[in-house]
């Protein structure tokens, strides 16, 4: 039971990141319905830039935890949503209205170029940062097993349900958000009425940016390692999570992310840890027979 | 596609320079955190080391860069406008571009069929080139379900996957020729298409690509944890290569056999095995060809292209959606099985890592970047592909960064694709024109 | 920088204006770029020096080496392009490749090509497909984990072992073969697990761990799944202690787990910087501000193979070549190297090593 307890909490934890990066590839693919490959490695770059900055800190003896998060989280949500919108710009928008696959490869190729962008300049070699933020609180004592969070879980689950809040009503309560829905429905109309869509897209693309650097920040203080190869993995599960939540739909996003979380840590928990990848993706694919659209999404309606 | 523009606004000098120092400055930014920092190795813990010279070198190749891009596409834009507008854009070009590429067929088939005579001591270009007719042939093979029949599939990987290890296994467990393995392989895969097809039709666009991707994952993870069955992560090594009729490609045949170089009474060469191995994946690819090409003439070609176009009206008109896409998906992963077979007899030695997803999203960057459903399109894209990384060996590091980077440019260039052109098979008009034509 | 590439180019210059000597190219290949680049830069850096002071000798045979250099970033496919292309620059040696599922498909090439290749590659399979051109420098999977499982059973006994791999031909191989000595020696392994190279998250398996009571992990991979797998024990508040292969001798071990890296034990063939012989060379290194770790001296015994073999031989044709190599017994920085039928070098495989505050060290 306790270690159940256990695994349930490393699988929040994994699921709460995964949710904050299928956010960013749902707004895309709501707005303007493409999957984007790179998001995987614009959360890469982010991690990047936070080993950066908590080595600037460390070197300037920053001593005070919060201080330091607070001010990597706006460093890295910064020029990672640079990045989110240099890439929208870039490899997306000339490509706007061509085929639906010519941005999927466009975003192929997009996600090479920047692993290899980072290798070149930052080097293959794993990045470490000396442990961030350690201990935790012990939940639950048997004899034989101790049931424990540590403060870093906690931070990134408590962060990520704040932001998750902070964002829905955001889409739902702003004007940004009321821009955002419209362009979703229909780009034509929503430009007619006078939305600037072009605008729109762009701080779509660096919302997802900033919320991607939230958890390559959350994944650098954690497990404290990065190297230029995360993005590639991250960003496949936070897209069967975001397609598994229903593509499109932002409460989707989480609860996918979370499913995939949970189900990753206890099929490893108590069945083969080898055929966990097999179980995620049989999970998705049994749930698309039943539901097409994934499990909040909106049925797609076929119009003649 | 986009709206005629019938005036063209010039940009002033003054604007020029803004529109280069907005482009500087973003360099700036995103240049910061990667190139102006980095963070070094000293004794078992970081250190930031900066580089602001290059930082500096990168902004004002940017600025530079923009200012000569701007004045190109400006200028680009400003004949084409003149063009539209004096009416010379002549519609034959579009008949004369596609004899363009007939010819260029023929005249890609002959070198084709002459690259090993000419290059017949070289073992780097004959195997270089045939890799590429690999990847064309895997290209071929998904041209027909993402290209005709328009099923998005991430997972293609998993057919060419199904292909190698049966032959491997076929021959080295049973002792199965290549030329009897490479038809049972050849409908294994197929089969393996039905099943992933079958679960999932009525899924769409991106939900099928997701779970096409999770297919090939799947079976990648079990080749490398079954390792009864497929050896695991070891791999398969030794597998036999392919003899002509009966005659093997070897300095010491095995007792009883003779040797291709012996019976010809040649000295022995490795490269005639090299060359055989190029004849025969010509053959496979040109087979294919032939296949798909008249494929398309049929009522299931013509059925892929339907669906593609317009699922909801295939319906109305009552044909069988199921078995159209099924017959896509199957006919397609045979093909790549075929791709397979031929890829373990050359490698002599499968492992799981040849099938990651990297592999399916290359075959894919192929079929798009050649231009959906275009034949000949898969074929330069294929030679563009495999020879970017080859020709990229001088550029050590710089070789991925390249071939991403070509593969944006060729997106944002041409969206299309290279050979672009969507031609229907089936025309009103034209084609009762092309039956008067004699054909 | 710019002295040094100045230098090198009025060397360069200089080196033209002379009669030239015939050169002879052999070849090293290895991941030089990707995930695996620092052991390809290791063996790099071993090369050149052993290449420089060959020709310093005045070459082999009369003849001047240069050096040619193949990536193949650990994946078979390149590694069969880098085979062809050195076969086509007609190199007469080659030491790679450096991973085994590299070094297989690429060992065919070679073979039919009449290429001698001496390498560092661990895996059984290298020298068990009856290849008459492959000789192994280093040892072999199934010596390192029987090392290891014995070391284990003797040095723990009475403590839970668990053993876990990471599903790569190198790493499922070595704790295989641990699994299979510890058994041997009447201790069973507590928990036998694979993970995911390449993943960041271990808690999984680190929760797992510390239900099982397990204090002692057998791991077949490489190093860094190993930091990582560290840090989270010592998150979760598990004393984990980390027997593994060939590969902990990375320093970016240390770099990345921290001071947890003490806790890992690893085989490797004995230390070539002890060796007397090597002294000098170590030195020399030393004085080129490169340490000789890991496969540097490896490297540089490759070339010293090859001198030696030619020089015994009187030729570099393969034949010729090849026998010399199969029946001599060459003194190099590694110590003294002799191969038996198979091409796997005979002298005892493996010793156990431990970090120890960034260095490592024979265990106690």
């Amino acid at each position: 039971m306790a270690y159940a307890l256990q695994q349930l909490i490393n699988g929040l934890t994994l699921g709460a990141m995964y949710g904050l990066i299928a956010i960013g590839y749902t707004m895309v693919y709501g707005i303007i319905g493409m999957i984007n490959f790179a998001h995987g490695d614009i959360f890469m770059v982010s991690a990047f830039i936070a080993v950066t900055c908590f080595t600037l800190l460390a070197a300037a003896d920053v001593s005070s935890i919060p201080l330091a998060l607070m001010f990597v989280l706006v460093v890295s949500m910064f020029f990672t949503s640079a990045y989110g919108w240099a890439v929208e710009r870039v490899a997306y928008r000339p490509l706007r209205g061509s085929t639906r696959l010519a941005p999927l490869i466009s975003a192929i190729g997009m996600s090479i170029f920047l692993q290899n962008t980072v290798q070149l300049t930052q080097g293959a070699r794993v990045k470490p940062i000396p442990p961030v933020i350690e201990g935790g609180i012990e939940l639950w004592q048997t004899p034989d097993f101790t049931v424990q969070i540590g403060w870093s879980q906690l931070l990134i689950i408590v962060t990520t349900v704040v932001l998750m809040v902070a964002f829905t009503w955001m889409i739902t309560h702003t004007a940004f958000g009321r821009q955002q829905r419209s362009c979703e429905q229909d780009r034509t109309m929503a430009a007619l009425l006078g939305v600037n869509v072009d605008r729109t897209i762009s701080l779509t693309f660096m919302l997802g940016a900033a919320l991607a650097a939230v958890a390559g920040v959350m994944v650098t203080v954690y497990y404290g390692v990065v190297d230029f190869f995360i993005g590639f993995l991250a960003g496949i599960k936070a897209f069967t999570a975001a397609v598994l939540g229903g593509i499109g739909s932002l409460p989707g996003a989480m609860l996918g992310g979370l499913l995939i979380g949970l189900i990753e840590s206890f099929w490893a928990a108590y069945l083969w840890a080898e055929y966990k990848d097999v179980a995620t993706f049989g999970i998705l694919c049994l749930v698309l027979m039943l539901r097409p659209s994934g499990l909040l999404g909106r049925p797609e309606v076929e119009k003649v | 596609m986009s709206a005629v523009v019938f005036a063209h606004h010039a940009m002033t000098p003054a604007e020029r320079l803004r529109d280069a120092g907005w482009i500087a400055f973003v360099a700036l930014v995103l240049g910061i955190p990667l190139i102006g920092l980095t963070t070094v190795d000293a004794g078992g813990r970081l250190e930031v080391a900066t580089r602001f010279g290059l930082l500096a070198v990168f902004v004002a190749v940017a600025f530079a860069g923009r200012l000569v891009l701007r004045y190109g596409l400006d200028h680009a834009r400003a004949r084409r406008l003149r063009r539209v507008q004096a009416g010379t854009e002549a519609d034959d070009g579009r008949a004369l571009a596609q004899r363009v590429v007939t010819v260029l067929g023929w005249f890609a088939l002959g070198a084709a069929v002459a690259l090993p005579l000419v290059f017949s001591g070289n073992r780097y270009v004959v195997d270089t080139a045939t890799t590429v007719l690999i990847y064309v042939m895997l290209g071929w093979g998904l041209n027909v379900v993402v290209g005709l029949a328009g099923l998005l599939d991430l997972g293609y990987v998993a057919f060419y996957a199904v292909g190698a290890y049966s032959y491997a296994l076929l021959s080295t467990q049973y002792g199965w020729g290549f030329w009897q393995a490479l038809p049972v392989s050849g409908a294994l895969a197929a089969s393996f298409g039905i099943l992933l097809g079958y679960p999932i039709l009525r899924l769409r666009g991106d939900y099928l690509a997701i779970v096409t991707l999770g297919f090939g994952e799947i079976i990648r993870i079990i080749l490398v944890n079954w390792t009864e069955f497929s050896n695991g992560p070891n791999g398969i090594s030794s597998i036999p290569r392919p003899s002509f009729f009966g005659l093997e490609f070897s300095r010491r045949p095995a007792a009883g056999e003779q040797s291709f170089a012996a019976f010809f009474g040649l000295d022995y060469s490795p490269m005639q095995r090299l060359i055989f191995l190029y004849y025969v994946i010509l053959v496979l690819a040109l087979a294919t060809h032939v296949f798909v090409s008249r494929l398309r003439r049929l009522p299931v070609g013509r059925a892929w292209e339907a669906l593609r176009e317009d699922e909801i009206a295939c319906r109305a008109m009552g044909m069988n959606t199921t078995n159209i896409k099924l017959s896509a998906f199957a006919i397609g992963a045979m093909l790549g099985g075929f791709a397979g077979v031929f890829f373990a007899a050359r490698q002599g030695f499968i492992s799981p890592e040849s099938f990651v997803f990297t592999e399916s999203a290359i075959v894919l960057a192929i079929v798009v970047l050649g231009g959906m459903g275009s034949q000949m399109g898969v074929v330069l894209a294929a030679t563009l592909l495999v020879l970017i990384p080859e020709f990229g060996r001088n550029f050590a590091e710089y070789r991925m960064l390249l071939f991403g980077a070509a593969m944006v440019l060729i997106m944002v260039w041409k969206p299309g694709g290279l050979l672009s052109h969507r031609e229907p098979t089936l025309r009103l008009g034209a084609a009762a024109k092309a039956t008067e034509g004699g054909r | 920088m710019n002295k040094t590439l100045l230098a090198a180019a009025l060397a360069a210059v200089g080196l033209a204006a002379q009669p030239a000597l015939a050169e002879l190219p052999v070849a090293i290949a290895g991941p030089m770029s990707g995930q695996y680049a620092s052991a390809g830069d290791q063996i790099r850096k071993g090369a050149e020096m052993a290449i420089a002071d060959i020709n310093a000798r005045g070459g082999v045979l009369g003849e001047k080496l240069v050096l040619e250099v193949g990536d193949d970033a650990c994946d078979p496919k390149q590694a069969v392009s880098v085979a062809n292309t050195m076969v086509n620059k007609e190199i007469v040696f080659m030491h790679g490749h450096w991973c085994s599922s590299s070094t297989i498909p690429a060992s065919d090439v070679y073979y039919e090509a009449d290429i001698p290749m001496a390498t560092v590659s661990t895996n059984p399979q290298v020298t068990e497909r009856g290849l008459e051109n492959i000789f192994r420098i280093m040892g072999r999977d199934d010596q390192q984990g029987m090392v290891a499982g014995t070391y284990l059973a003797d040095h723990f006994k009475g403590k839970k072992i668990a053993v876990v791999d990471d599903k790569s031909a190198y790493g499922k191989g070595l704790a295989d073969e641990i699994a299979k000595a510890m058994t041997a020696r009447g201790i069973e392994p507590a928990l036998r697990e694979s993970i995911t190279a390449g993943e960041k998250d271990y808690s999984g398996l680190v929760t797992k761990l510390k239900r099982d009571g397990v204090e002692v992990m057998a791991y077949g991979g490489y190093h860094t799944e190993v930091a990582l797998i560290l840090r989270q024990a010592q998150q979760a508040g598990l004393d984990l202690t980390v027997m593994g292969g060939d590969t902990m001798t990375n320093s970016e071990l240390v770099t990345a787990a921290g001071p947890a890296a003490d806790k890992v034990l690893f085989t490797f063939s004995p230390d070539p910087r002890k060796n007397a012989s090597a002294a000098p060379v170590v030195e020399k290194f030393r004085a080129a501000k490169i340490e000789p770790e890991g496969y540097v001296l490896y490297a540089y015994a490759a070339m010293q193979l090859f001198e030696q073999a030619a020089t015994a031989a009187g030729s570099t044709d393969y034949d010729a070549l090849q026998k010399a190599m199969r029946e001599g017994s060459f003194d190099t920085v590694i110590g003294n190297l002799s191969f038996d039928a198979k091409g796997d070098q005979k002298a005892p495989g493996f010793v156990v090593y431990q970090w120890q505050g960034g260095q490592y060290d024979y265990a106690r």
